[in-house]
């Protein structure tokens, strides 16, 4: 059945491929050796002349021209490293020597590739770089959702009217990695983008109000309040969890009564979020109906109620209090149990 | 007598070599697409900054259940390292399960614990909780003290006091790489349907470890934690990478898994009667998303690292291999009504299978053809030389498929720097068919007769503790 020389054969086959593989595993390995160590040598230069350049104010054509000498890998690696480590007039001093380089150049070509993995490196070095390109953003509708994240991650550096514009619609983005990409940036960019966020807030609802909602909750402007209001009205349950937190966060007198509305809500994450709002406000007005929430049918708004009247200071302390000679023990527990909290356990 | 002991040696050899042939296939399509995997994985976190994406406020919150039993020694050095974990929204819960020794006053004493009134939504029925702690210092650190109900009971009752969206399950001895869980959590927040994400283990023996981190990476010198490096770097990287790309990963470590908290109590959360609960909670997440036409995606990403001390003795570690192969095969026969069934796509056609014959019944089959190799040559019906070279090409193609995950290793972490370490990483992976090979065929049928007795018993892990840095 299994002759000699077929096994002869699978045998010599087999050799060939271990050996192979053992040539290469230890090729790479010297290669990598060499590799890493000349990568360092020649990093460690460019770092040198790159912090010189970047702190000193003046550009010194020696010391570009030694930098361009470098190789590329080398190069992009160094100002990689630089740019985490620098930020202002340093960072755009470093994006403007990255320019005469060269490697803004290639990072644009990067940008124009058909290959994804190319466009995301390119978007990469840009972003780090802080580079102002139309290309970058023209990458923010790639068809990739991690060079739309990348995209994304640079423009957060970038808050023009145009940008910002191209940000909010892809807050309704179908890709996860590319819609808390956006998130992310639109956080970073700040207070700018609170306009435009409240205006998109209260022209837009589903999955795309409930991303701008969150980062609104981040930004806590009372411009967003009007907006809350009207989403916290939708039948999307995690529209108006996200609703209810931001009326917390903006903490003004018609988001609490609309708070307190909300603690009637059908559904309990709804009703425990709008306990969590009136808790951040420290609205002790609505201390006894927070008290009331002690005895709701559902842990986590117990729970909710229970920390927001630890919250709210001596009021809600009392309410506290009360409810552990009260009649429902479920309520006299979850009081026991925030009193018993920690300071810094309680408002974790 | 002699002429039909031949008949039956020739064909018990057609079926030998037809089993190795597929088996060896099924490697080569894994090694295939784990290098492609692999491939991809390095292209999209090339210069990726995780800072500004996955350190935001808006990442989701997690919660990492450690379950503790009589961990006096090493509980503080432990805690401390999960505290300090880089991620922004953490909360971390201890479950001490029936600890009879000082576990919970060590930990009262050294993180400022204060007693708070023992209630909880319950969300999955366990052992009855005794305590429950919260540190005055820390406020994401929470503390339980239950009865002894097991690790699954554990984690069980660290799932109903888990605030987070995603909860991670580890063992309380394991190490987690400070950036760890950054890296682990890309999957759910880059697409909808994953339910649970595994990270790599590698094994923690002879690096050196200060603080709760590992320093130096070291490959042991010992043979048994030194096979078990290239065993580990084998079933990780070629094995539940290959399967990424294939749809069809149904393990999870249970040293280090991160998994959705609703998902994982909405199926029921860990079963306390079996030895296999990672893996069984991972089938029952895969088999409930086509039941339910869910989400269930489960990923594994080769990045995140947790290091683990394994076995050095030959008794604890038949012991371990026995209680894996015995949880295999209860988790296999749990979920039965998979194998072959189109209901459950590439898992119920492919995966199921490959573990059914593949993982579960390689040992007996490899058993067989040794004890008919023995019988023929002891009788004269198989020839020496014949014999010797099967058994060359059978193993020979098994030691190169290990060279190239050792290969995918170099190109893509090299976490094994020197000369040394390659040197002897090569040198395990060409020992490890020389015997030990042999004696884990043996652990895993003692592992399967002892599921055909209906043993659970767990048997216990004797730990040599890390090996700290060592003074220069």
């Amino acid at each position: 059945m299994i002759s000699r020389q077929l096994l002869n054969i699978a045998m010599f086959v087999e050799l060939g491929l271990l050996v192979l593989a053992v040539c290469l595993f230890f090729a790479h390995g010297l290669w990598l050796f060499f590799y890493e160590r000349r990568i360092q040598r020649l990093t460690a230069l460019g770092r040198d002349s790159l912090a010189h350049l970047a702190t000193r104010g003046t550009v010194n054509l020696e010391e570009i021209e030694a930098l361009r000498r470098l190789p590329h890998d080398v190069q992009v690696i160094a100002f990689l490293e630089m740019s985490r480590h620098l930020s202002g007039a340093a960072k755009e001093r470093l994006s403007f020597v990255a320019g005469q380089v060269g490697v803004v150049d290639r990072a644009r070509k990067l940008c124009d590739s058909n290959r994804w993995s190319r466009r995301l490196r390119g978007a990469r070095i840009l972003s780090r770089l802080d580079v102002v390109d139309p290309l970058v953003q023209r990458l923010l509708l790639d068809p990739h959702p991690a060079v739309r994240a990348q995209a994304a991650e640079w423009a957060g550096a970038q808050p023009s009217v145009t940008v910002i514009s191209a940000m909010l619609k892809l807050l309704a983005d179908p890709a996860t990695q590319a819609r808390f990409a956006v998130q992310n940036a639109l956080l970073r960019m700040g207070a700018v983008v609170a306009g435009p966020l409240a205006t998109f807030l209260e022209r837009n609802s589903g999955r795309a109000a409930e991303a701008g909602l969150r980062v609104a909750e981040s930004l806590a402007e009372p411009r967003f309040g009007a907006a809350a209001l009207r989403l916290s009205r939708t039948s999307d349950v995690g529209v108006r969890i996200a609703a209810a937190r931001l009326l917390g966060a903006v903490g003004d007198a018609g988001g609490a009564e609309r708070l307190i509305e909300l603690l009637e809500d059908d559904d309990p994450s709804v009703r425990a979020a709008a306990a969590q709002g009136l808790g951040r406000m420290q609205h002790w007005k609505a201390a006894s109906l927070l008290a009331s929430r002690l005895r709701d049918s559902a842990w986590r708004v117990r729970r909710a109620a229970g920390l927001a009247l630890r919250s709210i200071g001596a009021p809600g302390a009392l309410f506290l209090r009360r409810a552990l000679k009260g009649d429902d023990a479920f309520a006299a527990d979850m009081a026991q149990q925030v009193l018993d909290l920690p300071a810094a356990a309680a408002s974790a | 007598m002699q002429s039909a002991l031949s008949q039956i040696l020739l064909k018990g050899q057609f079926l030998v070599l037809l089993f190795f042939l597929t088996v060896n296939a099924w490697y080569l399509v894994l090694l295939v697409s784990s290098l492609l995997e692999l491939r991809r994985h390095m292209l999209l976190i090339a210069d990726e900054s995780r800072h500004l994406l996955l350190s935001s406020t808006l990442s989701p919150t997690i919660s990492i259940l450690a379950p503790a039993f009589n961990e006096e020694a090493t509980i503080e050095a432990s805690l401390r390292a999960l505290l300090a974990l880089q991620y922004p929204n953490l909360e971390v819960i201890v479950i001490s399960d029936g600890s009879k020794d000082r576990t919970v006053q060590v930990l009262v004493e050294r993180f400022d614990l204060v007693p708070v009134k023992t209630i909880y939504e319950q969300r999955i029925k366990t052992k009855p909780v005794r305590s429950l702690y919260r540190s005055s210092t820390y406020p994401s650190l929470v503390v339980v003290d239950k009865d002894n109900g097991g690790k699954a009971d554990a984690l069980n009752v660290g799932l109903s006091f888990a605030r987070g969206e995603l909860v991670c399950a580890m063992d309380a001895d394991t190490l987690i790489e400070a950036d760890g869980l950054q890296r682990m959590i890309r999957p759910f927040l880059y697409e909808t349907d994953v339910v649970a994400t595994g990270g790599t283990i590698r094994v923690v023996n002879a690096s050196e470890v200060k603080h709760g981190r590992v320093v130096r990476t070291s490959v042991p010198t010992r043979l048994l934690p030194g096979v078990q490096v290239v065993e580990y770097l084998r079933a990780f990287l070629f094995g539940r990478l290959g399967w990424n790309r294939l749809g069809g990963n149904i393990i999870i470590s249970g040293a280090f898994g991160l998994f959705q908290r609703d998902a994982v109590v909405n199926a029921g959360g860990y079963l306390h009667d079996t030895v296999g609960e990672d893996m069984e909670l991972v089938l029952r997440l895969k088999r409930l998303s086509y039941e339910r036409a869910g989400p269930g995606k489960i990923a594994f990403v080769p990045d995140p690292v947790a290091w683990t001390e394994v076995p050095e003795s030959v008794k604890v570690l038949g012991r371990q291999r026995d209680r894996w192969h015995r949880g295999l095969a209860d988790v296999l026969w749990r979920h039965r009504r998979m194998m072959f069934n189109p209901r459950y796509g590439v898992t119920g056609l492919f995966v199921f299978p490959y573990y059914v014959f593949v993982e579960l019944l390689a040992p007996v089959i490899e058993a067989v053809g040794l004890i008919a190799l023995a019988v023929g040559l002891a009788t004269g019906a198989v020839d020496w030389t014949i014999a010797g070279l099967f058994y060359l090409t059978a193993y020979g193609l098994g030691t190169a498929l290990t060279a190239f995950t050792l290969i995918l290793e170099d190109l893509s972490f090299h976490r094994y720097e020197t000369f040394r370490d390659r040197a002897l990483l090569f040198w395990w992976a060409l020992v490890e068919n020389l015997g030990y090979r042999q004696m884990t065929v043996y652990w895993r049928l003692r592992g399967l007769w002892k599921f055909l007795r209906g043993n659970k018993d767990w048997g216990s892990m004797e730990r040599k503790g890390f090996r700290p840095v060592t003074a220069s």
